[in-house]
This record gives structure tokens, C-alpha cells and sequence, in this order.
């Protein structure tokens, strides 16, 4: 084994960036310099941040231009407020100026910001309107989902209204988080606490085994930055009919895993061999299992 | 007991040996064979034992002996009192339940971590009058000369019908216990997981064990060496790098013992990566005397660790350890072997320790104590000491004899001691302090000495996030004390230092900082581990380290 040099889960939001696009190439907007950080925290006695926690810019990748954002997981779990929602949502506006290979979202976020809820909540959809008018102009947006806060709340939305996303086993994607379903729902239902059962429901590799993922990579930023480079201008259809077939395959999913209590009943009953094993698995062995069951479906 | 020539003659040379009988015959009548069943534990130690007895009850920082030292807590305290507690490690609340009961009333041990509070206030209290606190070597010592146990209670993983007994790799204290009770006429009854047919080796020879009990739950056993990769800091890795560098580099150490801790592990963790890149592989860290601490997987596999020998085992570790027999101490079944006391005295005659501690003072003596509290020593001071007995050179010892040399003629080397401590603890808490705690320690627990871990005079090295104090090159006291203030950093201590003192000993090498030691501050950070989760460890292993639950997110 050789050891990963430039971890992505742990990096920041600007070491990712610095990491996934061609050296020196990347061009910030609204910088922490400009200091236009959160009208609503000091009301609260709570501390800002210059950039409100997420990063947007322009630069290049593999030679081609990208516009790109990344959340800062370090302050206040990635969460999307005021401010951090309306860059999210200008970056995206902005591809439909300047029309880019892609923009790139490296989501690391806990969902709206919830000492500013109504605000944050507009952002959300203002953000998945944004998507949606970038992808209708041709232009592909790309979600990473890695690092510690995972993809939870209005950001999974938006992750899933994105053409693609690749992902990190550490990388988790669900609407409620563990917490929330706990608190809802009981312990019984779910327990929070169980890390090996949040990872089998909303982790990296199940959302990969379930088709709602399009790569799982290891835990490095150059793995991540080829995953992004293979689908830039490669926009995937959006129109009637690949909406009405995506909803009837999320109704097919529901019928047929409906009696299933965790990630293990789902794998086998997907005809995985030895669904015990996929935890234990590295990205490259885990990736081989997905390859083959595909080849088995084609 | 002190016995007249004339009263030796009278009484007989065998009395230990004929009191060995007539406990064994009262005894008998409980076993079949050598076995007894675990319902009878309570009658065989009322039976085998008298008041006033020395007794070992086998504990150490791993595994114990519960079921019989909860066994022990249970008998007539009209039957068995006054007993003489002579065990390493106190770790259990059955441990202290004896003195709170009167079953027994004197102690002489190593080291007593959770129980510390508890133990404060019985001594406090008078229910237990302290012999000593030792280091494990000083009492294990004393077995074979004063304290030898009239009784010991040990732990095994299985015995057969006949009383042998396999120890695995858990071996660890054992063999020490039962060579001092066995053949000084004690009995020696063994707690075991599981009574078989044919064991998969013999450790304990059956004719050594007087008694054999199946405890109705496995022996406890904690996976205390485990340190998860997640919480290493960039801090920690920024000291590691210093140490490669400004020591293991600097000097060749290629045989040593690590302390158990994040820092430590973050060393090994860069051993693969930082030090690799600069060339060290066979050159440094080849042997080394410590647990299988899962966080040596990576260096191991990349070939930077040629040869362990462990003092005990770790959870978890089996499958690994036991696939890596060129490694590791293997038994002809498979099974790893331990041995605390080899691995110990491997470590005292070994080029370098390095470990963590909770205080140092301006002459480097570190402790662990804080107030209110007896915890103990275990085995750091044996591993962190110059080893004045040793006499076979080596690069390292003697490049560092060089640097100790104040004009004698003789030439002589000198072990590396290093202390590697963070300026600030938990809490904010300063690390270097004027006075140690162990002074108010020695005075409220009424002990001979301030419980020191490691003596300054013995330290060579104090390695903090702002450098290295090299106190071999100091020569006086007063220099001493500066290398020290040198690199405390930000602590009182650190900040009284004088400048131009100093500056003078950064000029001799005996203060280093980062940029003197040609490391780059720049690249502290986790992307140099080898591995940042438990789960790259098991990658690492190929799937043989199976971590316990608790350590698994997956």
C-alpha cells in the first residue's frame, strides 16, 4: 500500500481547490478581503467568517475553464446561510455568462444554517433553480462529496440535482442526518450512535451500490480531481422524459427495498456476493464488485 | 519472619514447604485433579490461604485476574485478614474491596491508574499501609529476594486436565509470577478461559500449578496501546518530524523503545512517508521493544521496522502479528509470545526511549503525578533511564558518550532518554512548572521520595512544538535550566528564559528549533501520516488487524 499524500476528506474548502485545479490557475470572487460575511451571526453573539464559509471562483482544469465553490466543513458545519447561499448561487449564474467545461461544487455541508433558517432556506432553492438553468443552457455541474460534515438537508437536494457526483467512502449523502432520524423517529428505528449502520445507509459506498452516485474514489484530491476532469462538457439530458424515467426509478427502488431495515439487506438483495465484506473493502476492490455486478445487469 | 539458629533447627529447614503441603491437603478435597469448579473459588482461597500471607493477584495494564481477585473479595474476612498485597497493578474495584473489607491491609505495587482516587483515600484512611511503589522490574525483583508471594493467582487463555497452561500472547507477567511462587513453595492457582484436551502450546508447565479454575467469563482485557489515527494533530506530527530528524537522523537509532501515546504513534505513522523521503529506511528504527501497537502496521509493511518484541498484546492485533513471524516473537503453534520482563530489560539496553510525560521541571525531572492522586509508574522508568550496566558500543550510544563527554579520559557512551511533550497539556495546563507536583504528593501520601517518573539527570533530550533540548551539551545546571526555558514556549517557564543564555546554546546545538533541525514547518501536516483512520491501518494489514468495536466506524 502507498500511502495517500493529499487527503480530501481532511483538507480545507481552499486546499481542495488548490489541489483539484491546474496549479496557480485559480481567480477567487468575493474573497475573505471583502469581508462580506453574515449580517445575521453578531445578532447572536456568534463569531463570522470573512468568506461565510464557502470559497467560489474561477479557474482551470486539465487546461479547460471551470467555474468553481467549495464550503469551508470548519465553520458551522458547512452550513449554507445568507450570504453563502447567494455566492453559491451567483457562481452558478455566472456559468450562464461565461459558460464553462463545468462548475464544480465540493460540497462538505449539515444543510441550511439554522440560526438563519428563512434565510438559508430561500438560499436553497434559489441555488437548485440555479442548477437547473445552467444544466438547461448545456453546461454540466459536478457535485464532490467528501470531509467530515458529509451532505445533508437542502445541499443533498441540490447534490442530486447536479449531472454528477463522485464521492469518498468517508463521503455521506442523506437528507435527515443520523441525529435527526434518531430524535424523530426513536432509537429503535435508528441509532445515531451505531457509526458502521450510518455508514451502511448513508455512506459513500451504499449511495454508490444504489445508483445515486456516479463514482467512488479513494480519499485523495488527485482521485477526485480525474473523476471530475472524465465529465467536463459532458452535460447529461434534462428534459420530460429523463425526469419521468428518474421518478419511475425512484418508485421501482421503493417497492422493491421497502422491507429492508439496513444497507446489508439492500446489497444482498442487489445481488451483491458477500455483502458483509463491502465495509472492509478499499475503493479499487469495492469498485471491481460494482463493475462486475454492472457487467452481470448489462 | 526472623527465626534463632536454635529455632531453625527446632522447627525444621522445610516449614514453607510443609505449610505448602498442609494447605494442599486442605484444598484437595475441592478439586478433581488439578481442576476446581468456579463455584468452589471462594472455599479454595479460604482454604489455601492464612492470615498474614503474601499474595499476587497477576494484573497489569492488560489482562487480569478478575474472577479470582472478585473471589478473593468475597471470602471470611474472620478467616483471611491481614493479608500482603504484593501485585504490579491495581486496576480493578475487587483490588481495593480486600482492604476496604480487611482481608487484607498491606500493599506493595507498580501502578494503580483508575483506581488512583480511590486508593488516595484508603491509605488516607489507614486501611491500606503502603510498602512501596516500584517499577515493574523493582518488584517482580523483589519476588525473587524479599516479597516472594506465598500465593499467587494467575491468568491463563486454557489449561488441559493436567495444569499446563497456555498463556498466548498475553503471556506478558506470567512467566515471572510463576517462576518466584512455584519454586519457593507458594501455590500458584490459575484463572483460564477454557479447559481443553490439547492445548495449542504449553507456557506454564502443569507441575508448576497447584489449581486450575474455568472463570465463567473470559479474563478482562483492555486494548490500551490503540491510538486512532483521526486525532493525531498537526502538532504532534510537527514534533515526530523533529524527532526523526533532530534524533533518530542525527544519531543512527536503529534499537528503541516508544512510550505509549499520540506522539509517539505520530512518528511511527511518518516513518513510511517523512522519513522514507529522506532516505532513513534500514538505517534507523530496525528493532524495537513495544506492544504490537496497531499504529506500527504502515512502518512495518513498508520494511522500516524489522524486529518487535512485545511486552504484551493488543486487541486485535493476532492475526496480523502472528502472519509476521519474521517480525514478531512467534510460538511453533502460531501464536505470539510476550513477556514483560524481556521486553523491559530489551528496552533498558536499547539506543533510545522516548515518551510522554505530564510535568517537567528546570532540571528535566518529569512525573506523571498529580495531586490527590497515586497512580504509579509501571515500567516508564526502566525504559526511560541511562542504563549504566551496559558496556557493547554502538553508533548511537556512542556519538551521544561524545556529547555527554566533560573531559574524562574514559570514554563511555550514553543511552538517548528523550522526553516529548507538548508546552501546553489539557486544559491549557503548562507542562513545565518550577516545582512538580510530586513534591506535595510525597508529602500528603507521607512517601521516602516525590514520585518522579524519569530523573534529569538521566533525560538527555526534551522535545516540544518549538524544538529540542540537547542537555547533554549543557554544562552546568544554570545551562540546563535555559535549554529547558528554551523551548517551553509560551509558558511561564518558557518565558522567563534569558535571550542571550539562549541564543548562546542554540549556537552549541544544546536549543534546536525547526529551522536548525532542516524541518520544514510548512509540511506539518496530517497528509504525512501513512494512515489517518483505523481503517487505513486495516488496508494497511491486508485485513489481518481486526480493531475492536469501538474503534470501528465501518
Amino acid at each position: 500500500m502507498r500511502p495517500v499524500r493529499r487527503s480530501y476528506d481532511e483538507a480545507t474548502a481552499r486546499g481542495r481547490i488548490d489541489g483539484l485545479l491546474d496549479a496557480g490557475t485559480f481567480r477567487e470572487f468575493c474573497g475573505p478581503t471583502a469581508r462580506r460575511s453574515s449580517p445575521h451571526l453578531p445578532a447572536l453573539g456568534l463569531p463570522v467568517s470573512f468568506d461565510d464559509g464557502v470559497v467560489v471562483g474561477e479557474g482551470r482544469l486539465d487546461g479547460r475553464p471551470v467555474l468553481i465553490g467549495s464550503q469551508e466543513g470548519g465553520f458551522m458545519g458547512g452550513s449554507v446561510g445568507e450570504v453563502h447561499g447567494a455566492k453559491l448561487t451567483g457562481l452558478l449564474e455566472r456559468g450562464l455568462d461565461v459558460e464553462p467545461a463545468a462548475v464544480v461544487l465540493l460540497l462538505d455541508s449539515g444543510g441550511v444554517r439554522l440560526q438563519e433558517a428563512n434565510a438559508g432556506l430561500i438560499a436553497m432553492g434559489e441555488i437548485q433553480r440555479a442548477v437547473f438553468r445552467v444544466r438547461a443552457a448545456g453546461v454540466p455541474v459536478i457535485a464532490a462529496i467528501g470531509g467530515r460534515n458529509g451532505c445533508y438537508g437542502g445541499m443533498s437536494i441540490v447534490a442530486r440535482s447536479c449531472d454528477w457526483i463522485v464521492v469518498s467512502e468517508q463521503g455521506r449523502l442523506s437528507i435527515s442526518g443520523p441525529e435527526v432520524i434518531e430524535a424523530v423517529e426513536g432509537i429503535e428505528e435508528f441509532d445515531a450512535q451505531d457509526r458502521a449502520l450510518v455508514w451502511r445507509t448513508m455512506g459513500g459506498k451504499h449511495r454508490r451500490l444504489l445508483g445515486e452516485v456516479d463514482a467512488l474514489v479513494e480519499n485523495s484530491i488527485e482521485a477526485f480531481r480525474m473523476a471530475v476532469i472524465g465529465w467536463l462538457e459532458q452535460p447529461r439530458p434534462l428534459d420530460l422524459a429523463a425526469v419521468e424515467a428518474e421518478h419511475a426509478r425512484l418508485e421501482a427502488r421503493l417497492r422493491r427495498f421497502a422491507e429492508c431495515r439496513d444497507g446489508l439487506d439492500v446489497w444482498r438483495d442487489l445481488g451483491v456476493e458477500r455483502p458483509e465484506e463491502i465495509p472492509e473493502l478499499d475503493a479499487d476492490a469495492f469498485n471491481a464488485v460494482v463493475a462486475s455486478m454492472e457487467e452481470r445487469d448489462r | 519472619m526472623h527465626m534463632s539458629t536454635d529455632g531453625r533447627k527446632a522447627a525444621g529447614w522445610d516449614t514453607i514447604h510443609r505449610s505448602y503441603r498442609a494447605r494442599m491437603e486442605r484444598a484437595g478435597r475441592l478439586a478433581s485433579g488439578k481442576v476446581v469448579a468456579a463455584d468452589d473459588a471462594v472455599s479454595l482461597l479460604e482454604s489455601v490461604l492464612e492470615p498474614g500471607d503474601r499474595l499476587c493477584i497477576e494484573g497489569n495494564n492488560q489482562k487480569h485476574a478478575d474472577f479470582l481477585a472478585a473471589s478473593l473479595a468475597r471470602v471470611s474476612s474472620d478467616r483471611v485478614h491481614g493479608l500482603h498485597i504484593v501485585q504490579s497493578n491495581l486496576a480493578l474495584p475487587a483490588h481495593l474491596d480486600v482492604f476496604e473489607r480487611g482481608i487484607a491491609d498491606r500493599l506493595d505495587f507498580c501502578y494503580s491508574g483508575p483506581q488512583g482516587l480511590r486508593l488516595a483515600r484508603l491509605v488516607a484512611e489507614g486501611r491500606v499501609r503502603v510498602g512501596a511503589i516500584h517499577t515493574y522490574l523493582e518488584l517482580y525483583s523483589r519476588y525473587f529476594s524479599d516479597l516472594t508471594p506465598r500465593v499467587s493467582f494467575i491468568a491463563a487463555d486454557a489449561a488441559d486436565a493436567a495444569g499446563n497452561l497456555y498463556t498466548g500472547e498475553n503471556t506478558e507477567d506470567t512467566p515471572a509470577i510463576v517462576e518466584a511462587t512455584a519454586f519457593k513453595s507458594g501455590i500458584l492457582i490459575a484463572q483460564v478461559n477454557r479447559i481443553v484436551d490439547e492445548l495449542p502450546r504449553v507456557d506454564v508447565p502443569g507441575d508448576w500449578v497447584s489449581f486450575v479454575v474455568e472463570a465463567p467469563k473470559p479474563y478482562y482485557i483492555e486494548p490500551i496501546f490503540t491510538r486512532d489515527p483521526a486525532a493525531i494533530t498537526d502538532v504532534q506530527i510537527l514534533m515526530a518530524m523533529m524527532v526523526i530528524r533532530g534524533l533518530y537522523q542525527k544519531y543512527g537509532v536503529t534499537r528503541l523503545n516508544h512510550g505509549i501515546g499520540f506522539d509517539t504513534a505520530a512518528i511511527e505513522l511518518i516513518l513510511p512517508t517523512y522519513a522514507a523521503d529522506l532516505g532513513l529506511q534500514g538505517e534507523i528504527c530496525r528493532y524495537m521493544s513495544v506492544n504490537p501497537c496497531p499504529t506500527l502496521i504502515p512502518a512495518i509493511e513498508s520494511g522500516f521496522v524489522e524486529g518487535i518484541h512485545c511486552a504484551g498484546s493488543e486487541l486485535g492485533m493476532e492475526r496480523y502479528v502472528a502472519e509476521r513471524s519474521d517480525v514478531f516473537f512467534i510460538g511453533r503453534d502460531g501464536t505470539m509470545r510476550s513477556n514483560r520482563i524481556f521486553c523491559q530489560l530489551a528496552g533498558h539496553y536499547a539506543d533510545l526511549f522516548i515518551g510522554s510525560t505530564l510535568q517537567v521541571d528546570l532540571e528535566g525531572n518529569s512525573s506523571t503525578a498529580t495531586l490527590n492522586r497515586i497512580t504509579g509508574f509501571g515500567g516508564a522508568p526502566n525504559f526511560g533511564s541511562e542504563s549504566r550496566g551496559r558496556r557493547h558500543g554502538s553508533k548511537s550510544w556512542l556519538q551521544a558518550g561524545e556529547e555527554a563527554n566533560r573531559g574524562r579520559r574514559m570514554p563511555r557512551g550514553r543511552k538517548l532518554v528523550v522526553q516529548i511533550v507538548e508546552t501546553f497539556r489539557e486544559g491549557l495546563e503548562p507542562t513545565f512548572v518550577e516545582r512538580l507536583d510530586a513534591w506535595d504528593l510525597q508529602q500528603s501520601f507521607d512517601l521516602p521520595l516525590p514520585p518522579v517518573m524519569a530523573y534529569g539527570d538521566d533525560i538527555t533530550h526534551i522535545v516540544t512544538e518549538e524544538g529540542i533540548a540537547n542537555l547533554l551539551l549543557c554544562d552546568d545546571l544554570l545551562e540546563r535550566e535555559q535549554a529547558i526555558r528554551g523551548v517551553a514556549g509560551y509558558t511561564p517557564v518558557g518565558l522567563g528564559r534569558d535571550r542571550a543564555v539562549v541564543e548562546r546554546l542554540r549556537k552549541k546545538g544544546a536549543v534546536a528549533y525547526p529551522d536548525d533541525l532542516g524541518v520544514d514547518k510548512r509540511l506539518a501536516n496530517r497528509d504525512l501520516l501513512a494512515a489517518r483512520s483505523i481503517k487505513d491501518l486495516v488496508h494497511w494489514s491486508g485485513g489481518l488487524y481486526r480493531p475492536p468495536a469501538r474503534f470501528r466506524n465501518w
